[in-house]
Parts: structure tokens; C-alpha cells; sequence
């Protein structure tokens, strides 16, 4: 039975920006919203594929260097199976959708969540534009899980 | 006019590189070298934090592999506090680390070479990948992802967290195992035996139909170097270092970590920011070893545990002295995992797994401090020095993939100058070439992945040596 919404934020925490994603995911843990679950990793493992499985929606939360400065979440579907590639190092999110749907039989609804970034150097700090960034990511999501069934 | 082919990026291994090969006048390959084009610079990032620190922040380096990271750093760390860890610790330390070697070695056989194992090399590249296996044998790729998440589970049982637990620390670790975790542990003890067995038996059979691959890819004479217990048995965490020749003659023995050193000197090389570590005595390139699960079975004598000691006897008949072809990489990896398995399951009946003595405690009592232990993709060396207030002065981090990097370098060569013909590269010889570089299952890690940044530079240079054009992008 698929359950609640999980968010997997990814990224390096010691290449400062880069760790914007797992930044949003632990602030989404700390508030302990009923029905969210999260995941907060380095880069994005074949084994997700079964968490994913059992969620009925999913977002997943990286950094960006879109230059438009925007925060932008867009709708995913799980790609083409001909066409997706599991790398280890960079399996993309929509591989590990249709990974979840091969191998399990279901991917939930999901979106990929973008967060601009300024500072890829080593450090832990976030920019103030990753910062700005993930306050609207988390409003984002909110909002995201209002919309839900 | 001598040419160059670049392959750029390889795919399938951990983070990004490229791959050059030189044609001669004639057309033929006359050498190849694999790049790394990302830049690490964890070392400098480190220098002036507390060494205390240093294991939970190298855990960070890498998603991989952080466990490898997190317990070289502790050990580095025991050394500089001048303290013996209390056995509980070390038992738990090796636990965990033996819960990476699952997980790391299960992810490197089933997702990353196993599509091309089974699939075949000639299959058309959009199914020749997890999809294709998934296809091909469905129970065993599910069976596949489960025995990683076991591997995963023994971390989290211990560590609390799966990828980056900053549980070691010097002195020891922060917490016991609890019965419940070990009960989860032994729960899936079955399970991974059959997957692994499973493996193991679909492995032997590649190796009947894949004799060829078994002579050209990275087949030839080298050091191996690998920790081993005094008595020559496998050691995956503890022990002393051991090197072998390709007759399988111990040349250097029951070394200490800690004076690596006066072993092994590291070149750098124009091409790559990937260290070329070589063995001191015999010289650069001459003193080229490998490390890793070849590595390791070829230095050890027995592993400790009697399935995979049954498996090891197999394995040993494979080679003449040493087993030299490092195709056999992937076997190897894969009796590992079995003598991990046991090891767990040997571990989890011992009750010091739940002792409260964990952790040794001191100051700084020596300035220096170095801290080995064997990694999925073999020996990772943490060398820290220190101030007085015990803040990191100076550090120096060998990881796995740069003591294989000169042997990389030769496997490309070699499959390079049996595959390539007339300058061109189809993608069933592309894909052999980067299945050379796989069958070490290097880990570049540790960039940044941001969407839409890739770092890359593609040099073309003349027969004069010239660059003759650069593009860099990313």
C-alpha cells in the first residue's frame, strides 16, 4: 500500500551549495509533517527504488545552476527504460522512477524540485542564494502536500 | 600522424573521467591513459579542523563508500591520541566495515558490470544496462538491490544513519549494537547467503564463456598489495600490509600501516589528478601494484571463514602464482561478499557487540597519526598531522583508485591494442574499454553534481607534443 509523500534531497554537503538538497530534506524532517517521510543522501542509489515504490508521491530536491535564479518544481515521469541508465554516481531521478516501476511494479507521482545555486566550493555554508532557495523549497512543498489527496 | 581518441566520459563508474588512446603512424594503439578530471582538494579543505572532526567530515566525502572513509579517519585519529581502542570497538568497527564491503561490491557486480556480464558485450547499448538484466532475470536483480540494502542495514543498525553515520571516532565508537539491531542483522542472514551463492555460481559460468576477456583485460605481471592478519589470513580492517609478486611470492610483509611511506611513493602525472602510487623499491612505473578484491585474494593465504576459504582454494587455481587478469576482479568481489556474510554472522555472536566499554579517551600525544583500512576498492591510507590543540596541520588521503591508477592505465592499453582497429571504435569495443576501467570499479567521487555541471577538458596534442586544441565546458 503506497504511503505519504517522501522528499530525497541529494547532493554534496561538503561542496557548500551542492548540499541544498539534503538541507531541505532535513528541515522537512525536523518539522515532523504528518505523511512525509525523507531521504537525505550524497547522490541517488538503485536501492531507493523500493522506498519509492511505497510512496504514493515523491519530490526530489537538488541544486540547480539554472541561471534564471529561480525555484522550479516540475512534474517527472519514469523514463523510457530503453533510454535509462543507472551510473551510481548520477542515476537520475527518473531512472529510479522507472527502476521503481520495473522492479516493484509502481512509481509514485512525482516532481523534481530545483534549487538555484551561486557557491560550488568545499565548505558547509550555504550562500544566501542557496538559503533564499531553500526557504521557497520548503514552501514549495508544502504547498505540494496541501494538493494531495 | 599519430592520433588521438578520446572516450570522454566513461560511464559506469563512480563520478566522471576520460579516456585517451594514442594511435601510432600506422594506425595502431600505441599506449592509453585514463584521466581523472575532477579535482578533489579535500586535503587542503581539511587542513586547520580538529582530527576529532575528520570522521565525520571525510564519512561526507563520498556516498559510496563513506564508512571506508569514517574508519580510516578514526584509526588515523587512535594513533594521535597514542590509544589502544577497547576490543569491543574494534569488533563493531569491523562490523560496519564489513556491511560496506556488501553493499559496495553487490552495487559494482549487479548494477554496474553485471549488464554487460550477462547481456552480453555485443548487445545493443539501450539494453545493455539494469533495465536488460531487470528483463533477463528479474528475481535476481530484485534479490540484487536487497543485498545491498543488508549491507546498508548493518550500518544502519550501528551507525544509525545509512550514508554518512559519524559513529567511529578516534578512540573508538559511539554505540554498541542493540539486540533488536542484531536481530534485524541475523534476519537477513539467509537471504544474502542464497543471492550470494546465486552470484557466485552465475560468475563461474561468465568465467567459462569469457576466456578471452580473461586474457586482455588488464592481464599482466604486477604487484598486490592488501592488508593481511600475522598468520596470512584475509584482513579487511586490521593487520599489516602484505605485497605479493605476479608469481605469488610475498616480497614485503607484515608492514606497518603507519610506515607506508617508506613503501610506496606517490608519482603525479601531467594527465591526471589522480596520485600514481608505486612501490618504492622497484621504482616508477616498475613498482605498479593493485589493491582491491583481487588484491586482497591474492595476498592472503585463506579468508578466515571456511565458505569463502572453500571459494578462495577455487580462485587461487585460477592464476599461476598470483591470478593476474584483473577480469577477476569481479569474482573476487563476489567471494568477498560471502566472506563478509560469514564474518557478520560469526560477529553477531560474539557479546562484546554489546558492550558499554567503547571508546578510549585522550589528548594529543603524537603529532602524527595514520590510519588504514581496506576499502570495497581496496587500501585507503588517512595520514594526519597535527598541532598541539590537536588542529589537522597537514593531510594526505590514498584512496583505493589512486594505487590502481597505473594499472588502469595498462588494462586500457591492453584492450585498447587488441579492439581497436582502423582508428575506429564501435560501441561494442568502446563498451570493452570502459569495462576495463569498470572491473576495478574506480571511485571518483567527491565533485559536485549539480544539474547541468559536468567538468570536462578534451586536449588534442600533435605528434610534437603540442596541445593543438583545448575545450573545456562545465
Amino acid at each position: 500500500m503506497a504511503r505519504g509523500l517522501l522528499v530525497i534531497g541529494y547532493g554534496s554537503t561538503l561542496r557548500r551549495d551542492d548540499g541544498v538538497g539534503p538541507a531541505v530534506a532535513g528541515e522537512v524532517e525536523d518539522r515532523r509533517l504528518p505523511g512525509v517521510r525523507t531521504v537525505a543522501c550524497t547522490q541517488l542509489t538503485p536501492e531507493l527504488a523500493e522506498t519509492l515504490s511505497r510512496a504514493r508521491a515523491a519530490v526530489f530536491v537538488d541544486a540547480s545552476l539554472d541561471r534564471s535564479g529561480r525555484v522550479r518544481m516540475r512534474r517527472l515521469e519514469p523514463a523510457d527504460a530503453s533510454q535509462a541508465q543507472i551510473l551510481a554516481h548520477a542515476t537520475d531521478p527518473r531512472a529510479l522512477l522507472a527502476l521503481s516501476r520495473t522492479l516493484y511494479g509502481r512509481a509514485p507521482r512525482a516532481w523534481m524540485l530545483t534549487i538555484p545555486v551561486a557557491d560550488l566550493g568545499f565548505g558547509e555554508e550555504l550562500s544566501v542564494t542557496a538559503r533564499d532557495g531553500l526557504r521557497k523549497a520548503l514552501r514549495a512543498i508544502r504547498a505540494l502536500r496541501r494538493r494531495l489527496p | 600522424m599519430a592520433k588521438r581518441i578520446v572516450i570522454d566520459p566513461v560511464s559506469r563508474i563512480e563520478g566522471h573521467a576520460k579516456i585517451s588512446i594514442f594511435l601510432d603512424e600506422t594506425g595502431h594503439v600505441s599506449d592509453a591513459e585514463f584521466h581523472v578530471v575532477e579535482f578533489r582538494g579535500f586535503e587542503k579543505f581539511c587542513e586547520g579542523r580538529p582530527f576529532s572532526e575528520m570522521p565525520g567530515i571525510t564519512a561526507r566525502i563520498c556516498g559510496i563508500c563513506p564508512v571506508s572513509h569514517m574508519l580510516a579517519s578514526a584509526k588515523a585519529g587512535d594513533e594521535i591520541m597514542a590509544v589502544e581502542i577497547p576490543p569491543a570497538a574494534d569488533k563493531l568497527r569491523r562490523l560496519m566495515n564489513l556491511g560496506q564491503i556488501i553493499q559496495s561490491h553487490a552495487l559494482s557486480f549487479f548494477h554496474l558490470s553485471a549488464p554487460d556480464l550477462i547481456l552480453g558485450w555485443d548487445a545493443a547499448p539501450e539494453k545493455r544496462n539494469v533495465f536488460g538484466l531487470i528483463g533477463a532475470d528479474p528475481k535476481l536483480a530484485r534479490a540484487a538491490i536487497r543485498l545491498r540494502q543488508f549491507g546498508q542495514e548493518i550500518i544502519e543498525a550501528l551507525g544509525g544513519k545509512k550514508i554518512h553515520p559519524s559513529w567511529a571516532t578516534p578512540g573508538g565508537v559511539r554505540e554498541a549494537l542493540t539486540e533488536q539491531g542484531r536481530d534485524r542483522i541475523r534476519a537477513w542472514l539467509p537471504e544474502a547467503y542464497a543471492t550470494t551463492e546465486l552470484a557466485l555460481a552465475l560468475s563461474a559460468k561468465v568465467l567459462e564463456t569469457h576466456e578471452e576477456e580473461a586474457l586482455i583485460f588488464g592481464n599482466f605481471p604486477s604487484l598486490f598489495m592488501g592488508l593481511v592478519s600475522p598468520d596470512g589470513t584475509w584482513e579487511h580492517h586490521g593487520g599489516k600490509l602484505r605485497f605479493t609478486d605476479s608469481t605469488g611470492s610475498v616480497i614485503a610483509d607484515q608492514i606497518d600501516p603507519s610506515t607506508y611511506k617508506e613503501f610506496i611513493s606517490e608519482a603525479v602525472q601531467e594527465s591526471s589528478y589522480l596520485k600514481s602510487p608505486f612501490f618504492t623499491a622497484l621504482g616508477f612505473p616498475g613498482g605498479m601494484y593493485r589493491v582491491g578484491p583481487l588484491a586482497r585474494l591474492n595476498v592472503c593465504e585463506r579468508m578466515g571463514v571456511p565458505r569463502a576459504t572453500a571459494q578462495l582454494r577455487t580462485f587461487k587455481q585460477m592464476g599461476r602464482g598470483s591470478v593476474t587478469s584483473s577480469f577477476l576482479y569481479h569474482h573476487a568481489r563476489l567471494i568477498e561478499i560471502l566472506a563478509s556474510i560469514e564474518h557478520v554472522e560469526r560477529g553477531l555472536d560474539d557479546p562484546d557487540v554489546f558492550s558499554a566499554d567503547l571508546r578510549a579517551d585522550a589528548g594529543v600525544n603524537s603529532l602524527h597519526g595514520v590510519g588504514a583500512s581496506e576499502a570495497p576498492r581496496g587500501t585507503l591510507f588517512h595520514d594526519y598531522t597535527v598541532d598541539r590543540a590537536g588542529l589537522l596541520t597537514k593531510v594526505n588521503l590514498v584512496v583505493a583508485t589512486g594505487h590502481n591508477n597505473l594499472a588502469m592505465n595498462r588494462t586500457v592499453a591492453q584492450i585498447a591494442r587488441h579492439y581497436v582497429r582502423n582508428e575506429e571504435i564501435p560501441e561494442p569495443v568502446l563498451n570493452r574499454i570502459e569495462h576495463g576501467i569498470r572491473c576495478f570499479d574506480p571511485c571518483l567521487s567527491c565533485s559536485t553534481h549539480a544539474a547541468g555541471q559536468m567538468p570536462m577538458r578534451i586536449r588534442l596534442i600533435g605528434p610534437d607534443g603540442e596541445v593543438r586544441r583545448e575545450v573545456v565546458r562545465g
